[in-house]
């Protein structure tokens, strides 16, 4: 466990030495911004020695139905970031209308609303938002959205059922 | 104060003398100076069968056939016999006496394996309290089983390993349960933890600890699995929420979660690369993030801190696997999680382990520990005994000698750690032995170290074979005067014959009485050696 990049996953992902310098250069000063000014119940950084896979976790909000639990999510960078925006996936189990059935993440900014301006400090407080405001009108999972909207009381009551059996 | 060795000395002593408050017991125990196994009947005519253990109440020995199908139990019994002339005790025992039989009385041999299949030998836990026995079975192993249906990549496969729960008394089987196409540790009851009613069996292949309850009626009842869920109705709520979550993309397959309760098929899933953490894995990650997310205040710092000491392990954490389960309590389950390369290596100590305490009713850890965490070493060399979690009802189990009742293990303990030169590489060692394996430890009075001194490289309580060496095994009084007191030579009296050869003995003591057989065996094809130590 010393020696992460034991693993093998050492420089599998550097696509080459151009990309590190493009990419690589940029998202290691995104870690530093994110050292300096992290924001609230958010933390990320890299798997092992490879700058491209990170993993972020996000303390579910008090006040919120994930209030409690620990989410983590998989990011990972394109060889061309910050030109195409990460993917992100949820590795933990959640119960949100933004989130697919496999943990993938429905926002416009990781996609079309992608700006090579935003760095993952944005990304991340992206994500907590929705935590706090989930946005049923562009949902990935339609059936959530439409107990939120119509049952409200009944969504946070699973969801929150959801956080303590599968987020603690 | 006067105290004689001599036994009726001792018991005009016990009528005239009360021991201090609550020590009767050790009192009464030390009559076993007085009466132990010195007497030894060299190559017994007996049955051709593999020993395996006294039962820890002494009321039954188990044995298997030598093709490993069938179970034969037997009754240990006190020899009696009569003889002409006078001085009786002069006599030598005559050739009736000396018989497997005298000792022993078959009570039934059954057949247990099927056709395929074969008794492990080294696997057998016994519940005191029901009288009842767990046997398994199994199949070939296959080594390079393709890692299918959600299992682990590297842990061999075996296509059937069944549990038999039976009555010893007449060998009714209660119960069975299958696991297919899965791979439990059965040597020396690894795999398999029994505390209580409660038994924990690890699936490696599938990285699930079966929780199962034996009811008083003899049924094998699964209580929870975890690995893939933590609490026992995770997977049915999920699966009955999961109407609302009418996917965007149908054919995403990795949703359907496995059923692992009923240990049939594991093959309906498919976990791809981005899948989510198991149940077990989210809470032991979570568990560490918090630990370190909490110990520092300073929010830059905290952040730095998670970086250089989670998230660059994080694949690490999240690839380790569970080794061994011990419980400590009915609610608190001991285990060893490490990398797959170690899950089945013997030394398994130059790849990184951790410790992790979980409590089944919080579905939570309440901690984790490096393997050379010099917490828990304190833990283990103070409060071994409450890694041993012995069970409620047997009394005499309580009196294996370990480094927190017994004052001699404890000296050695220390002897040996002073003795060595890193104290990390000797708390990784100690901490090695962590988590127990089960039963595997005779109670018998003459491993009691309080009572008599012995060489542990030679045979000690743990139940194991050992290379048997031409001297006679010392059994030397711990207390004043110190002499030897009885001699266990597990050779035949006069040369094997077989010069050189190894020979490997393995020796069973009976829990309570004076009474122990040793078997040496040359080559597996051979038929093995068995004498009886008895007290004449």
């Amino acid at each position: 466990m010393n020696n992460a990049s034991s693993s093998g996953r050492g420089g599998r992902s550097w696509p080459s030495t151009t990309s590190v310098s493009g990419s690589g250069k940029r998202i290691q000063k995104e870690m530093g911004e994110l050292h300096l000014f992290p924001p609230a119940d958010c933390s990320a950084g890299p798997i092992g020695d490879n700058l491209h896979h990170w993993i972020a976790t996000i303390i579910g909000p008090p006040g919120t139905p994930y209030e409690g639990g620990i989410f983590f999510l998989d990011i990972r960078f394109p060889g061309d970031y910050p030109f195409k925006p990460p993917k992100v996936v949820f590795k933990t189990r959640i119960y949100h209308c933004n989130v697919d059935s496999s943990g993938t993440v429905n926002l416009d900014v990781l996609k079309d609303g992608w700006s090579p301006a935003l760095t993952i400090s944005k990304v991340l407080l992206a994500i907590r938002s929705i935590f706090l405001s989930p946005d049923p009108y562009n949902p990935q999972a339609p059936g959530i959205a439409h107990l939120y909207l119509v049952d409200k009381t009944k969504h946070d009551e699973i969801a929150a059922e959801w956080t303590l059996r599968f987020a603690r | 104060m006067f105290r004689s060795n001599n036994i009726v000395a001792r018991i005009f002593e016990r009528q005239i003398r009360t021991p201090r408050p609550a020590t009767s017991v050790h009192f009464a125990r030390q009559f076993y100076e007085n009466l132990v196994p010195s007497y030894t009947i060299y190559d017994v005519e007996c049955p051709d069968h593999s020993f395996r253990k006294f039962t820890d109440d002494g009321l039954y020995l188990i044995s298997f056939s030598r093709n490993h199908q069938e179970l034969i139990v037997y009754r240990p019994s006190w020899l009696s016999f009569s003889c002409k002339g006078q001085d009786c005790d002069n006599h030598y025992l005559s050739v009736g006496a000396k018989r497997f039989e005298s000792f022993f009385t078959e009570l039934y041999c059954m057949s247990l394996a099927s056709s395929n299949e074969l008794i492990c030998k080294d696997f057998f836990l016994y519940m005191e309290r029901n009288q009842v026995g767990l046997f398994a079975t199994s199949t070939a192993q296959i080594h390079d089983a393709p890692a299918t249906g959600g299992a682990v990549k590297g842990v061999p496969s075996i296509e059937m390993i069944t549990f038999h729960l039976i009555r010893l008394e007449d060998g009714v089987i209660l119960d069975e349960k299958v696991f297919h196409n899965d791979f439990i540790n059965l040597a020396h009851n690894t795999g398999v933890f029994l505390y209580d009613d409660l038994l924990a069996i690890v699936s490696l292949r599938y990285q699930t600890i079966h929780i199962l309850q034996i009811r008083d009626h003899g049924n094998l009842v699964d209580v929870r699995a975890i690995g893939a869920f933590c609490r026992e109705d995770d997977e049915l709520f999920l699966n009955s929420n999961s109407q609302f979550m009418v996917a965007s993309d149908r054919n995403n397959q990795h949703e359907s979660p496995v059923n692992h309760v009923e240990n049939t098929m594991h093959d309906n899933l498919v976990i791809p690369d981005n899948s989510f953490l198991t149940g077990i894995k989210q809470r032991l990650l979570s568990f560490i993030f918090q630990g370190i997310w909490n110990e520092e205040k300073d929010q830059s710092l905290k952040i730095q801190c998670l970086k250089k000491k989670f998230y660059i392990h994080f694949q690490d954490y999240a690839d380790l696997m569970i080794w061994k389960v011990q419980f400590l309590d009915r609610h608190h389950l001991l285990i060893k999680f490490g990398s797959v390369d170690g899950v089945l290596s013997r030394n398994a100590d130059h790849h990184p382990a951790f410790f992790a305490i979980y409590s089944m009713e919080a579905a939570e850890f309440v901690a984790f520990y490096q393997n050379y965490a010099e917490e828990l070493y304190f833990l283990f060399e103070q409060f071994e005994d409450h890694f041993h979690a012995p069970s409620k009802s047997s009394l005499n189990v309580n009196f294996i000698s370990s480094h927190s009742n017994n004052i001699h293990t404890r000296e050695q303990l220390r002897c040996i750690k002073n003795k060595s030169s890193s104290f990390s590489q000797f708390v990784k060692k100690a901490l090695g032995s962590l988590p127990f394996p089960c039963q595997s430890r005779s109670p018998s009075p003459y491993f009691d170290q309080s009572l008599f001194r012995f060489d542990e490289k030679l045979i000690s309580a743990t139940d194991r074979h050992r290379q048997s060496t031409d001297h006679p095994i010392k059994f030397i009084l711990r207390r004043q005067p110190k002499i030897l007191k009885f001699k266990i030579k597990p050779g035949p009296e006069r040369g094997s014959g077989i010069g050189g050869a190894k020979k490997i003995s393995s020796f069973l003591f009976h829990p309570i009485l004076p009474l122990a057989i040793s078997v040496q065996q040359t080559s597996f094809l051979q038929q093995s050696v068995v004498n009886i130590h008895f007290r004449r």
